[in-house]
């Protein structure tokens, strides 16, 4: 088995480097301040982009899971899919909350706020944690793939509760803004709306790249295990004749 | 310059940092990876 990514994975990691190189620019540089918010609001050109991350990543955990539960279509790759997303699912997680915490301080006057977002966003970050120490626990692959499986079909519950939390509760955080129009804070000019749809490409970009590479890593692993496996399976046998 | 500044610039350098270590992880695991299957 090959250990280079492919030309397809390198490509692909060139334009999210390009693109975030450029994203940089328009979200430091070329976006206006808010009206409201100043300076601060430029962390939203991170902090949205991260967000929609961790649900794609958790989504594609949900349906690479799924994958594996059907007999028919039950394949290692998906499984190990499933648990490359998820640990990308929970980087990107852990840095919307860092970044909403760093952009709450300035525009809500605190750092943490046990509001409805940000306590299933937290919640979201261990659930899925704790789906990658069970990725770590021992069973064979079958009993392994099964389990976390199901463990990440119930983890993926809260991705929706996270979302609609805003318009479920009252709360701090700031409903959707893009799509609505009821909602009195909007975007100024071009830069703005074009800066973050922007961000949510490049970051999507990113989350391929590094899906990709992950996938690779996990495969290798897995390959690795099985050969000291027969390894080790072999010299029991050589003993034992 | 507007005060905020402070919290934009340590937002930009945590997720640069951030999603540095995890790729740099990621390439020491595929270095690393190389090496045992050039030893095998």
């Amino acid at each position: 088995m090959s250990t280079r990514v492919g030309v397809g994975t390198k490509i692909l990691g060139a334009a999210a480097f390009v693109s975030l190189g450029a994203l940089a620019v328009f979200a430091l540089v070329v976006a206006p301040p808010d009206e409201r918010q100043g300076d601060a609001q430029r962390l939203m050109y991170v902090h949205v982009p991260a967000a929609w991350l961790a649900y794609l990543a958790f989504f594609v955990t949900a349906v690479a899971s799924v994958l594996w539960l059907v007999p028919r279509t039950r394949s290692t790759t998906w499984d190990l899919l499933a648990g490359a997303s998820a640990e990308i699912g929970v980087v990107f997680t852990g840095l919307t909350l860092v970044l909403g915490s760093l952009w709450g301080r300035p525009t809500w006057g605190t750092w943490w706020e046990w509001d409805a977002r940000v306590t299933t966003t937290a919640v979201l970050f261990f659930l899925y944690l704790g789906y990658l120490a069970l990725r770590r626990t021992g069973a064979t692959a079958q009993e392994r793939g099964t389990r976390c499986a199901i463990a990440a079909l119930i983890a993926f519950v809260d991705v929706p509760i996270v979302h609609f939390s805003v318009t479920w509760w009252e709360t701090l955080h700031q409903e959707a803004t893009v799509f609505n129009r009821d909602l009195d804070v909007q975007f100024e000019g071009f830069w703005m709306p074009f800066t973050l749809i922007f961000a949510v490409f490049a970051f999507t970009l990113l989350y391929a790249f590094l899906v990709m590479v992950r996938l690779r890593l996990a495969e290798l692993d897995e390959g690795r295990e099985e050969r000291q496996l027969e390894e080790a399976i072999a010299e029991r046998v050589a003993v034992t004749v | 310059m507007d005060d905020n500044w402070g919290y934009v610039v340590a937002g930009y350098v945590i997720t640069i940092a951030v999603l540095s270590a995890y790729g740099g992880w990621m390439w020491f695991r595929l270095r690393r990876a190389r090496r045992a299957d050039l030893d095998h």
